[in-house]
């Protein structure tokens, strides 16, 4: 049953990711959380396809970051949004950019960023987790962004009765895999080939893909790491991005790309395919089919927009944490001074 | 003794309407066959408003050591249960639908979705407990009991929009249709034994009027049967008929005693003033009901979701539901810990109970699977995440206990239920919202 006592809040998020894998991850994340700090968004799911206890680890350290211990969009239950993760998966391995952020400690030998995931029981089931994040959203009022292999939402469409939750509640799934129009195998579907075919040929609604060639042409300006993050002493993904890859470098950005879709698709920052058929082949290797009743489509670079992009990118990756008070709470307030007001004057 | 034939499971001693079932006897193991293992039981015990988690939760997993404060009474049961953290329920979460976490949490425990939130125009789904029913209740006289201490109420809004049938029932026979707990040990005397079936009106008043023992009833057969029994099984019956009569004994003094007592309060006839006695009254008829095979399938909802029941037993005098909104003041906590404490002393008490009564090589509790726990995890914060649930018994020796099993964030409680019902020998692709079975209850 879906009331709506109240306007509906913002859009919600699903974030599905491999984090260490690429800095982009990191920065995909600090962009979400920059949107949501400006009420375009809330982050309301994020988990790690990358069967790592310290890539899910890092994860949570970028959203206390930006969040708190506490996250905003638990706040009312007093809860840390908790993260999920794959169990099998490719990739387990550290990367220098976790090590860099979970390993760092300051002048007293405490790490600098805490989190709370040590063991297996700290991450949640990760289908479990996404799922619940759907229920909990208005209709069409939630996006889903899949940034590293599609492992997860596997077995989430393995689950009773969720492409008919997914219909009601997701509004668009902007995943990045796959080349366009054909190509490949790209890297987060030759990971994971079964899951990708999967995904594309049993998703019940709009898929937007972000393929390899747009990311490589967007590219994150490794001057930014060092001007527009200096108002933070200490800043996980500045120090991920300085550990990832020899500085400098400027970042290829396939991730924050299909970030900027799902949260700001009005502002139209890339060209999209006509609708058609995304078709994922037994080696990893994509192949785009238009079709006038086709659900998919993908996202092609607009030159002219490119400079807003980037300007984007870096203005949200780098904003500034939010404190968010809880939900209704003002309002509540000052109706209570209202009345303190008003028993004053009679 | 050695025979050739076996007794059925399903004899009954009978007399004037009155039918008296028997415990599992040696003499129902025919000699020279293969063993025949005692069925296994399933049942639900449910404490409403949540726990005082900090003096709930355990520090550690694996073998259970210390136990923590509330659950201190169930050291002398510590091989026996199985503690869980980490179950969720998101069904019990608002989901849009705003306050009303007592009706959601308790309307979705056994269901597993979320009820529609309205105080006329009920709507849940059929409780796990009812899928068994459904499966195995025909090997036995009851395909369920429903048993409860406090307020049937079946209508009217009980919370913030839901109906109180949502917050004073476990069981669902189906998406609208709850199972009321009887909360009468006479009712449920009655129902157990009784004999409103087979009496005229005339016969049932001359059996209260001599108030007779249905044991008297029965004594013929009796008789007839202990005759053909072993010196075991006979001294297993004796005791057996033994607490049949106790309860007896117990209700007459509960019957007597309230004419005696104002509790200020209305009171169904015949029930105990006294909450550890009504608690203990219930849990004996019910213990009978299991050693007897009346039934296997039993919910027990302690007391009602959202009770604002006071405990001036125990020298609290604060309602229930008041007290666990606690706003983190140390002086209400204490109480609300102490009620749970409560709560588990009973249920430690009944335990013993079940596990004195041997059945073949192991005991009633063995071969009982009972979940313990509420359907919110922390009463003062309403989150439906790490339930507070242990699980009393071995299932028959599938369940490993003696340990604490932390399971991974946002596991399903449907996915243990759905695991439960597969010890009952009900096999379902999922239900509620599991995504799997629960992993972890068999292993060492």
């Amino acid at each position: 049953m879906q009331l709506e006592p109240r306007p509906r809040p913002p859009l919600g998020v699903v974030f599905d990711c491999d984090m260490g894998n690429s800095i982009d991850d990191a920065l995909a994340l600090s962009v979400l959380y920059g949107l949501d700090g400006k009420n375009e968004c809330r982050v309301v799911s994020i988990s790690t396809s990358k069967p790592s206890l310290r890539s899910a680890a890092m994860c949570e350290v970028i959203g206390r970051f930006y969040a708190g211990a506490v996250s905003g969009a638990f706040s009312a239950a007093g809860r840390t949004l908790p993260t999920g993760m794959a169990v099998k998966g490719a990739h387990p391995e550290d990367t220098p950019m976790i090590k860099a952020v979970l390993d760092r400690v300051g002048a007293d030998g405490k790490p600098v960023y805490q989190h709370g995931i040590e063991k297996l029981v700290d991450t949640a089931e990760a289908e479990a987790l996404i799922r619940n994040a759907f229920t909990s959203q208005y209709d069409q009022n939630c996006v889903v962004v899949i940034t590293g292999p599609a492992t997860n939402f596997r077995k989430l469409l393995e689950l009773p009765g969720i492409k008919e939750l997914i219909t009601a509640k997701v509004r668009t799934l902007v995943v990045m895999g796959g080349k366009y129009p054909s190509g490949g195998p790209e890297y987060n579907v030759k990971l994971d080939i079964a899951a990708a075919k999967k995904l594309f040929a049993e998703w019940p609604g709009e898929i937007i893909a972000s393929g390899e060639e747009l990311g490589e042409q967007v590219l994150f300006p490794v001057e930014a790491i060092d001007t527009k993050f200096s108002w933070a002493a200490n800043h996980p993904t500045v120090d991920a991005y300085r550990a990832a890859e020899k500085m400098p470098y400027n970042a290829k950005c396939w991730d924050v790309t299909a970030v900027l879709q799902a949260v700001r698709p009005k502002e139209a920052y890339f060209k999209l395919s006509e609708p058609g058929r995304i078709e994922v082949m037994d080696d990893g290797r994509t192949k785009f089919t238009v079709a006038a009743d086709g659900k998919h489509r993908y996202m092609i670079l607009d030159p002219e927009k490119k400079a807003a992009v980037v300007e984007a990118m870096v203005e949200l990756a780098s904003a500034k944490p939010v404190v968010r008070q809880r939900r209704f709470r003002p309002q509540n307030e000052q109706k209570k001074e209202e009345k303190k007001e008003e028993q004053k004057k009679s | 003794m050695i025979t050739k034939k076996a007794l059925p499971r399903r004899t009954f001693l009978r007399g004037l309407g009155a039918a008296v079932g028997l415990p599992f006897l040696d003499a129902m193991t025919p000699a020279l066959s293969a063993a025949v293992k005692p069925p296994v039981r399933m049942g639900f015990v449910y404490v409403p408003n949540g726990m005082d988690v900090r003096n709930w939760n355990l520090d550690y997993e694996g073998k259970l050591g210390q136990l923590s404060r509330i659950m201190a009474p169930l050291e002398p049961h510590k091989e026996d249960i199985l503690v869980t953290s980490n179950l969720t329920h998101n069904n019990g979460r608002a989901l849009l639908d705003g306050a009303g976490d007592h009706g959601r949490c308790c309307g979705s425990y056994l269901t597993g979705v979320q009820p529609r939130k309205s105080a006329v125009d009920i709507k849940c789904g059929i409780s796990m407990d009812q899928i068994v029913a459904n499966e195995v209740g025909h090997k036995t006289r009851f395909p369920s009991l429903e048993l409860g201490l406090e307020d049937a109420r079946q209508a009217g809004d009980c919370d913030s929009g839901y109906s109180c049938a949502y917050t004073n029932n476990l069981a669902w026979r189906s998406e609208t249709q709850p199972l009321p707990p009887i909360l009468d040990p006479r009712a449920l005397f009655e129902r157990l034994f009784g004999a409103d079936a087979g009496l005229t009106p005339e016969e049932k008043a001359q059996r209260n009027k001599y108030r007779r023992s249905i044991l008297d009833f029965v004594q013929e057969d009796t008789k007839r049967l202990q005759t053909n029994l072993g010196p075991s099984d006979n001294r297993k019956l004796d005791e057996y008929l033994s607490s049949v009569r106790e309860i007896e004994r117990q209700l007459e003094r509960a019957e007597k005693d309230n004419a005696q007592i104002d509790p200020g309060m209305p009171k169904p006839y015949g029930v105990p003033a006294d909450f550890a006695e009504h608690f203990k009254l219930m849990t004996d008829m019910l213990t009978v009901a299991l050693q007897s095979d009346m039934s296997r399938v039993f919910t027990f909802l302690v007391t009602r979701e959202g009770t604002s029941r006071a405990y001036r037993e125990i020298g609290i005098s604060d309602g229930h539901h008041p007290l666990t909104h606690h706003q983190n003041q140390a002086a209400l906590m204490e109480k609300v810990s102490q009620i749970n404490t409560y709560h588990v002393k009973q249920f430690s008490d009944w335990l013993g109970r079940l596990k004195s009564i041997r059945e073949g090589d192991s005991t009633l509790l063995d071969n009982s699977m009972i979940v313990y726990g509420a359907g919110l995890c922390d009463g003062n914060r309403h989150n439906h995440e790490d339930l507070p649930t242990l699980i009393a018994g071995r299932a028959g020796g599938y369940i490993k206990s003696g340990r604490r099993v932390v399971y991974r964030k946002e596991t399903p409680m449907s996915n243990l239920f759905l695991t439960m019902m597969d010890q009952m020998g009900v096999k379902v692709d999922n239900f509620g919202d599991s995504t799997g079975a629960l992993d972890g209850l068999a292993l060492s």
